[in-house]
């Protein structure tokens, strides 16, 4: 039975992703140009204890995936929480080359043996609905590649994905994608959201269980749609064993203290919690916060 | 309290129809029963998995469902005859910004519309920003005492390579290039801010990787009342992680700084009715975010949607309308016709 892990340590603050401040977020950029700033952190990060890991595919984690592997023997045993897609890389591309020539470019990059295939994507339209959901699973697999030979235990989709289909309310989506990282990466599925009542009630309705939400919960209600009361209230009848929840943003992107936040966080229904900070300091102190539950402990899944 | 659910079509199926029709198949009382693209591959999908009714021509779509509104999220060059298709048939329109290529077509969409009386909204979601209409809001309030100066830019990584002539963004003619696409959202906040500019000097479009299209957007902008400012738009930015807007405004008594995240305030004297102190105060999202609905690339997409379906609900008007967006249009006009009387063509 799998089971995930109580604190996860984030990759926000290596890619200059702050939510609060744009200065703030150059500034993080700035000093983590360099791989081995990164690691300095990472390594503060297991002194203190922590084991488990989530890092989104950007055009960065590939060599940060392959300094793990080529160097595990320094490291200790790690598991994994991969995020995919990188978003803004498809908003890039999409706006450049339209939705089906950014899929394409994609999912034919490096796979020279699926290079026939490209025409699928220039706009057979019988083709393309048929074999969408293949073309959705090569999309993944494309995304997963950087994290081959490390321990995956939950492959969570973006935010800007997982809300936009469920806006569009595409339950089939959901099916297929939790069945693909079930059966290909032997993996539990994740799905980030900014929406977490909303998605939950949905993925009920559907019948999809199983499945590890992460979402933003903070004392300040940010970014958490459609509010507080909505999230206290879905997180105090959710049933942990088919929706374990995974809070980030705890700190609000740090406009909250780290004791202020984990006072309103450890009151919560919450199974697992990603943090982020680029201080051995501030590590430490999010880690003496966060409830008086062992590090190590596992909240087992359905 | 009963509500009519209101019927949506959503016209163009790229990346911001896409986003909208989320967003709007989300709002209470809302539902989106149709969607109109000509290339047909990605409405075919969303009509076998999204439970909508797909059609290749927005006029077929619109004489056979009964919808209340449209989300209109095509290429501009095409606007122009939707849109008197859709006044035709009475229909509450959003459309994507910048709504038309010509200040003449948006002029009398305007006037049209508003006879109509049918809710007309163009999608500048700035307007629906925290921070922005915070910092207005303080501008208005005289805090900066009298203005004079501002700056107002935007930069992504959007244009980062030589670009393919297929796609519609290449051409003008199309409403592509950054001055339509992009500086157009940072002279529409200076027309939020302080109305629309009188004069345009100064202006200097440059290609970086484009091959019929401005990437680099700068120019000078003049109020009869003595305020004046700089445009600043470059897209081909690789540096910045995602499209951002920035503004400065100048006045007597202090200054702003602001983004989409959050800005700095420089007053000389304290304000205790802001919460200010004396010189250097920071503001961030996180004091100022309001929450909506529901949330899809940032909280402004969805609160605009929400002001336009209140709008149709309750008929006072929208905080971007065809006439905001027209008076956009004419400033972009100018950028054009002042750049080609300095240069004759692009750099």
């Amino acid at each position: 039975m799998p089971t995930i892990d109580r604190v996860v340590f984030g990759d926000n603050q290596f890619f200059g992703i702050n939510h609060m401040s744009q200065e703030k977020a150059l500034a993080l950029a700035m000093r983590f140009h360099n791989l081995d700033d990164i690691f300095t952190v990472y390594q503060a990060a297991f002194d203190a204890g922590v084991r488990a890991v989530m890092l989104n595919s950007n055009d960065r984690a590939a060599a940060i995936c392959a300094r793990f592997r080529d160097r595990a023997s320094q490291y200790p045993a790690l598991a994994w929480y991969p995020s995919i897609p990188y978003p803004h890389k498809y908003a890039n591309l999409v706006s450049e080359k339209g939705i089906m020539a950014a899929v394409n470019s994609v999912v034919f990059k490096d796979t020279g043996a699926l290079a026939g295939l490209g025409k699928l994507a220039q706009g057979g339209l019988a083709l393309v609905s048929r074999d969408i959901v293949q073309l959705a699973k090569m999309l993944i697999d494309a995304e997963m590649r950087m994290f081959r030979g490390l321990d995956v235990r939950v492959v969570f989709l973006q935010n800007v994905l997982t809300d936009l289909v469920l806006g569009l309310g595409v339950r089939d989506f959901f099916v297929e994608y939790t069945e693909h990282i079930r059966r290909k990466y032997g993996a539990t599925p994740g799905l980030i959201t900014q929406n977490l009542p909303l998605l939950r009630d949905r993925l009920q309705e559907w019948g999809v269980e199983g499945v590890v939400i992460c979402a933003s919960v903070n004392k300040i209600g940010y970014l958490m749609s459609p509010g507080r009361e909505a999230y206290e209230q879905a997180l105090a009848d959710n049933n942990p064993a088919r929706y374990p929840v995974m809070a980030m943003s705890t700190l609000a992107s740090g406009a909250i203290p780290a004791p202020e936040a984990y006072d309103y966080i450890n009151r919560l229904n919450l199974q697992s919690i990603v943090f982020g900070a680029s201080s051995r300091s501030n590590i430490e102190q999010t880690l003496r916060c966060i409830s008086p539950q062992p590090l190590t402990a596992k909240v087992q899944l359905q | 309290m009963i509500i009519n659910t209101l019927n949506v079509g959503v016209v163009g199926a790229g990346r911001m129809g896409l986003t909208h029709h989320s967003i709007m198949n989300t709002l209470p009382g809302v539902k989106v029963t149709a969607v109109a693209d000509p290339s047909g591959a990605v409405t075919s999908l969303l009509e076998k998995y999204a439970g909508v009714r797909a059609y290749k021509d927005h006029r077929e779509m619109i004489e056979r469902e009964q919808l209340a509104a449209i989300l209109l999220c095509t290429p501009p060059a095409h606007n122009y005859e939707i849109l008197r298709h859709t006044l035709e048939r009475g229909l509450h329109v959003f459309v994507e910004k910048p709504f038309l290529l010509s200040s003449a077509q948006a002029g009398e969409m305007a006037r049209l519309y508003d006879e109509r009386k049918l809710v007309n909204q163009v999608g500048y979601v700035n307007r629906f920003n925290d921070v922005f209409t915070r910092a207005r809001q303080l501008a208005r309030d005289g805090l900066l005492g009298k203005v004079l100066r501002f700056r107002s830019e935007m930069f992504s990584g959007t244009i980062v390579r030589e670009q393919e002539q297929s796609n519609w963004r290449a051409t003008h003619v199309n409403g592509g290039g950054a001055v339509y696409e992009m500086a157009s959202h940072a002279i529409d906040l200076i027309n939020y801010l302080f109305g629309t500019p009188d004069r345009v000097e100064g202006t200097s479009l440059t290609r970086v990787f484009s091959r019929d299209v401005e990437d680099i957007v700068s120019s000078c902008l003049f109020f009869r009342s003595g305020l004046a400012g700089t445009l600043y738009v470059n897209w081909s930015d690789e540096s910045y992680r995602k499209p951002t807007n920035k503004l400065e405004i100048f006045g007597d008594r202090g200054k702003i700084l602001a983004d989409q995240h959050g800005m700095k305030v420089f007053v000389r004297e304290a304000s205790p009715a802001h919460g200010f102190t004396a010189g250097w105060n920071d503001v961030y999202i996180t004091d100022v975010f309001s929450n909506v609905p529901f949330y899809l690339r940032g909280i402004e997409f969805t609160a605009q949607l929400d002001d336009f379906v209140r709008c149709i609900r309750s008929g006072e008007p929208p905080r971007c309308s065809f006439a905001d967006a027209a008076a956009t249009i004419r400033v972009v006009e100018q950028l054009f016709s002042n750049h080609t009387a300095i240069t004759g063509g692009l750099n």
